[in-house]
């Protein structure tokens, strides 16, 4: 299936995707809507962007109570809001930190993969996020460790 | 040959969980029986039933049309009485024998209420059950003052309910400090205040003696303090397993049924799941009764996973609860108590918000997060917290950052490759389907 793949090392941090994401999921431009968040690392000099990666064992679906949880036809596990009641179990279900909350609609939220469009992916003008045809994997793992080095090292 | 044949005792989480997933495996090769002695509903969604913002329908989790694509011949209504492991059959209360292949006991938990005078009374409820819901429903009209008696997880997650349909409401609880199985005494704290800010009268250490009937309302006498009057009392008093039925039975039970990693008892080709069962815990290894949602779901699809044939270990299930109360949302995993455990914490009086950490060298085995829901949602460190404690992963590198910087976990997560540790990670061995999906053929 297609996914998001993320290249570090191409994020400048312009924020672009998480206020597409946020008016494409909530229709308001509004990072803290966004479901695709970038980390920052070294002061600020370098960026993840950090999402669902529709992982296989789909925490989330599987803990919810009433099965507001499936797999849309582009493989995303998507929230059926009219069967959601907000019970927040999808959210500590979820290992990745990547189902969220929204309290304005009581309702959980995640990466739909926009239905196989995905705003995050076309608004970023660096191709640091691209939806391509790949496996999920830890896109940002390595990346982060070198960054975080020096930071570190200061700190110790 | 005749067809398999697996009868599943009780239609909650653990139950439906475990026919889904025989199903999945054999599309419909084997018989299943259900017996069940309510129509299969979910609880943790009764608090929004109460609160009104869900239909009586919206709870339920298998209706016949559903039971039919899975292929279940339902006994709705009955319960089990006994089972004799010798010639493999079940007993009903109504005197049917139920021969079986494999024999599912996921019979849950029922409400207990403390053993004080007047608790069986009217005006005194228990809110466990759909038929609990539906007389607490009809006992709180608005304007009315509510005792909740008991501060643990359940009574949290009906406390904003019940503010919601504008009754006045108190908290009465035994231990020292609400929530004693969930949080700390400094979270406790926390929260305690919140609520007090917000008009909910909270009452820690003391002891209820008895409730008595006073002019059509009632009296609540303690064994400390004041007397506190109400018109409806709810009792929060905690759980006990279903097990009695299994009296003079063949099967081990401790504190639940004794489980191997296939969830199956001592009795070959008899499991058990969810609350009754003394599954692994994925933090200690040891087995233990969490009676919570998410580890029933895991039970029920490994002991129906091995049930349809599979041979499939079980890793253990994390403990793990989440409960808003007033927009303060609260929550906790793993060994979140673990006395052996090296701590940190952080507290901000001021939004408010409170974090803790518990270390064993440098993994993160329990944590614990608090704080306005608007705070929590836009950092989202909640998913976070549960990855550290599940991944395992070695925080050798962030942990003395960490203890400076509590509240910036994520950055940590995403450089130690907790992702890379858990994407591999499937309960099943394999991706999951969605549930719609599993039908017979």
């Amino acid at each position: 299936m297609k996914v998001l793949r993320i290249t570090p090392q191409r994020c400048t941090g312009c924020m672009r995707c998480e206020i597409a994401c946020s008016y494409e999921q909530s229709g308001v431009f509004q990072p803290a809507k966004s479901v695709i968040r970038i980390s920052p690392f070294e002061a600020h000099t370098s960026y993840a962007p950090y999402t669902c990666t529709q992982c296989d064992e789909a925490w989330c679906m599987v803990a919810c109570p009433v099965n507001a949880i499936t797999i849309s036809p582009v493989g995303a596990k998507i929230i059926l809001n009219d069967l959601c009641v907000g019970c927040k179990l999808c959210t500590i279900a979820c290992p990745y930190g990547t189902m969220f909350y929204d309290p304005d609609t009581a309702k959980a939220t995640k990466c739909n993969l926009c239905g196989g469009a995905p705003a995050c992916a076309t608004a970023c003008p660096t191709q640091a996020i691209e939806y391509v045809e790949a496996e999920s994997a830890d896109w940002l793992g390595s990346f982060a460790a070198e960054r975080a080095e020096t930071q570190l090292a200061q700190q110790a | 040959m005749a067809r398999t044949r697996h009868v599943i005792v009780g239609g909650g989480t653990a139950g439906m969980n475990a026919i889904s997933t025989i199903r999945r495996y054999d599309r419909g090769a084997s018989e299943i029986i259900l017996v069940a002695d309510e129509r299969p509903y979910s609880r943790m969604v009764l608090p929004y039933y109460l609160k009104g913002s869900i239909s009586e329908s919206h709870v339920f989790t298998a209706p016949p049309t559903r039971l039919r694509t899975l292929d279940v011949e339902p006994f709705i209504g009955r319960r089990a009485v006994g089972v004799d492991t010798q010639i493999n059959t079940l007993m009903l209360d109504d005197g049917t024998e139920l021969p079986y292949d494999n024999l599912l006991i996921a019979t849950g938990s029922s409400a207990v209420r403390a053993p004080v005078a007047g608790a069986d009374g009217s005006g005194v409820h228990s809110f466990w059950t759909l038929e609990q819901a539906q007389g607490v429903i009809r006992g709180i009209t608005p304007g009315c003052s509510v005792v909740l008696v008991g501060a643990g997880f359940i009574a949290f997650t009906i406390l904003n309910s019940i503010l919601a349909l504008n009754a006045q409401l108190t908290v009465v609880e035994i231990a020292p400090q609400i929530l004693p199985r969930m949080i700390d005494a400094t979270g406790a704290d926390v929260v305690t205040r919140w609520l007090q800010e917000r008009g909910v009268t909270v009452r820690t250490g003391v002891q209820l003696n008895a409730i008595e009937d006073a002019d059509g309302r009632k009296r609540l006498r303690f064994r400390q303090g004041e007397d506190v009057m109400a018109d409806q009392v709810i009792m929060a008093t905690g759980i006990r397993t279903n097990l009695d039925w299994l009296e003079g039975s063949d099967i081990t039970i401790n504190r639940g049924i004794v489980v191997d990693a296939h969830m199956r008892s001592n009795v070959p080709n008899v499991y058990a799941a969810g609350d009754v069962a003394e599954g692994r815990d994925a933090v200690t290894g040891e087995a233990a009764l969490h009676a919570i949602e998410p580890t029933a779901m895991e039970h029920g699809r490994i002991a129906g996973a091995n049930m349809a044939g599979q041979s499939q270990t079980y890793r253990g299930s994390l403990l793990m609860n989440i409960v808003e109360v007033l927009g303060l949302e609260i929550a906790s995993f793993g060994a979140w108590d673990d006395a052996d455990a090296e701590v940190m914490s952080a507290l901000r009086p001021e939004r408010p918000a409170y974090r803790k950490l518990l270390w064993h060298d440098d993994r993160i085995t329990g944590a614990m997060i608090l704080g306005p829901a608007r705070d929590i949602w836009a950092t989202n460190d909640v998913g976070i917290l549960k990855g550290l404690v599940q991944s395992g992963v070695s925080l050798r590198d962030w942990k003395s950052y960490l203890r400076g910087n509590l509240f910036d976990v994520k950055r940590a997560f995403i450089a130690a490759g907790a992702t890379g540790r858990l994407l591999p990670q499937t309960v099943l061995g394999r991706p999951s389907v969605a549930a719609e999906s599993v039908a017979v053929q």
